[in-house]
């Protein structure tokens, strides 16, 4: 595996992403606007923001999906989309319940798709056969790497795609609700397993998701979005609830609504 | 057009094989299938189609798209009146050229999401085969510039047209066959060179397109293919019952399969008995061809179905099915 240290990165300072004020419409419509934001090599980085606040907009106009309004972005130098960039970007969708439960397809089938590289869709050598069975036993799915996906939990489900990403060799990974519809014990240890990607290998992992609380206790930078970047930073650093409610201008409900936060916040340490 | 002797080529080759077997087949007529060219011939031909039917049954079964192969079908009937009536090159070609326009267009309706879900399959098969329904009929004369004069006489459903409809494997001529081996021989050899693809793109388009996979040309070359594969199996099967090879034995692969492979090697097992047995008992029963090897595939269908339904119900007592 090509493992780059930081340091190396750092004397470089070479930016995987660049994104520079990037406004997007869909359908006629301003969905983000003036988008400023670069991400640096082994960086693991989560974008939070409400519903319709343009987090898949954003990520599928990083991937190429969707064509900027104004504004630029690169990836490793790159335009989205570009020759280069086949296998060395990857995607994790909302797999867990996207997967097609009609297709007879084994893990190792599943993941073996992740090594095919533009038109070179020829897979049978060892070369591959060996990056598919260590992206299998990085998410430690050795034992189900020969059952059906149809056979699988959400959270075995949601790690035999990101193993697939995993066998393309990327240094960029981007994860699109990768938390959606797997259990509490899977979800910590998928955020585990990417901070620990991150730490070893160095790669670059953006992870877009709606739980904001899973998304802070895992992930070193994060960025609030609606409709344009309203907070980046160290995570650490990332507002209260209660600010984050504010800038959302949402309205408490009851007059009391500090008991109900803190009870919310058992329920959270709990969780963790 | 004329082809090269395709099948001339197969059959020297294959057919001492068919005729040092021959004495070990069942019934009386089934066995000259194994000895006499003319139905050598269409035994050949019965096999590749079925392999390569399987073969694409298993994509198109995954792609959601069972029902494409009787809609191609129908319009490849269209073509084939219109080959009838006009004539000159052989139907065939017709309908490959119907049923590949047709196939791009469904396509392109579906993918631009002009007209979601099925509703461009229907509309292609009913207005193609009505066009060759009317056109069977029709008693006109036209002058067209270049060609000439044009004298439609009503043909009406005659034998040769029922053959298309139903199958006929008495009927089959070498030129047809050559067009079946060549048909077969280069989708077996796209398919088996894009399955990765197929699946790929099936499974996550998306994540296929980031990895560079060339998505559309895939789907578009898929379409081309199954019009190909559904023309060259029309002679054989009967456009009305196309979806018995290209579908049936796909599905009965799946539900014994647990890999994506496995799957298609059942299909394959399926296939060929299917129609090693639809063959012999259309022979020896003196029915329709077409329609025999339809009805065992239905059958073997409903076997595998019941009694795996019968096997998980008493073996596994306390799993949930699904």
């Amino acid at each position: 595996m090509q493992s780059v240290t930081k340091d190396a990165d750092l004397s470089k300072c070479q930016c995987p992403l660049i994104v520079s004020n990037l406004s997007v419409k869909r359908s006629g419509d301003l969905i983000i606007k003036d988008i400023n934001l670069s991400i640096t090599q082994g960086e693991f980085v989560g974008i939070v923001g409400p519903n319709g606040s343009g987090k898949t907009t954003l990520i599928l106009t990083i991937l190429g999906i969707l064509k900027p309004f104004t504004g630029d972005v690169k990836i490793y130098d790159q335009g989205p989309g570009s020759k280069n960039l086949h296998g060395r970007i990857a995607w994790v969708s909302q797999a867990a319940a996207n997967l097609p439960n009609n297709i007879r397809i084994t893990v190792r089938e599943l993941v073996r798709l992740g090594t095919m590289k533009g038109f070179n869709l020829a897979l049978r050598n060892s070369k591959n056969a060996e990056q598919v069975n260590e992206a299998i036993n990085m998410v430690g799915l050795q034992e189900y790497a020969d059952t059906g996906i149809s056979k699988l939990s959400g959270g075995q489900r949601q790690r035999a795609v990101i193993a697939r990403a995993l066998a393309s060799k990327a240094e960029f990974i981007v994860l699109d609700e990768p938390l959606v519809g797997i259990d509490r014990k899977s979800r910590n240890a998928l955020l585990k397993f990417l901070d620990e990607l991150t730490h070893q290998t160095g790669t670059t992992i953006l992870m877009v998701s709606h739980d904001i609380t899973a998304v802070r206790r895992s992930t070193h930078r994060m960025i609030y979005l609606d409709e344009t970047i309203q907070f980046d930073g160290n995570t650490e650093k990332f507002p209260d609830l209660d600010i984050i409610a504010e800038l959302r201008g949402i309205q408490p409900v009851h007059e009391d609504i500090h008991t109900t936060v803190s009870s919310d916040c058992q329920v959270c340490a709990e969780e963790e | 057009m004329a082809l090269p002797p395709f099948g001339d080529y197969i059959l020297e080759v294959v057919a001492p094989f068919l005729e040092s077997v021959a004495p070990y087949m069942p019934g009386d007529i089934f066995p000259y299938f194994f000895t006499l060219t003319l139905l050598q011939r269409a035994l050949i031909a019965a096999i590749l189609v079925t392999m390569v039917a399987g073969f694409l049954g298993c994509f198109l079964l995954t792609r959601n798209l069972a029902l494409i192969g009787d809609g191609l079908a129908h319009v490849s009937f269209g073509g084939i009146a219109v080959g009838i009536v006009l004539g000159g090159m052989g139907p065939l070609w017709y309908a490959l050229i119907f049923s590949v326009i047709a196939a791009v267009f469904i396509h392109e309706l579906q993918s631009r999401e002009i007209l979601t879900g099925d509703a461009s399959i229907a509309i292609f098969s009913t207005g193609m085969l009505a066009l060759g329904l009317v056109v069977l009929r029709l008693e006109v004369s036209f002058e067209l510039p270049l060609i000439g004069l044009i004298e439609l006489s009503p043909v009406g459903i005659t034998n040769t047209v029922e053959g298309y409809l139903y199958g006929n494997l008495y009927l089959l001529n070498p030129d047809d066959l050559d067009l079946i081996v060549f048909i077969s021989v280069i989708s077996f050899a796209i398919l088996f060179i894009l399955r990765h693809g197929l699946l790929a793109t099936t499974i996550d388009p998306l994540a296929a397109k980031i990895q560079g996979v060339p998505v559309r040309v895939i789907g578009l070359v898929f379409s081309i293919l199954t019009a190909a594969v559904v023309v060259s199996m029309v002679k054989i099967i009967g456009a009305l019952l196309v979806t018995a090879l290209l579908v049936t034995p796909a599905a009965t692969g799946q539900l014994v399969g647990r890999s994506f492979r496995e799957c298609i090697l059942y299909t394959q097992l399926f296939g060929l008995s299917s129609v090693l047995l639809g063959i012999y008992l259309s022979a020896e029963l003196d029915t329709g061809g077409g329609s025999m090897i339809a009805l065992v595939t239905a059958c073997m269908f409903a076997i595998v179905v019941i009694s795996k339904a019968v096997i998980k119900s008493l073996i596994k007592r306390n799993e949930n099915l699904n």
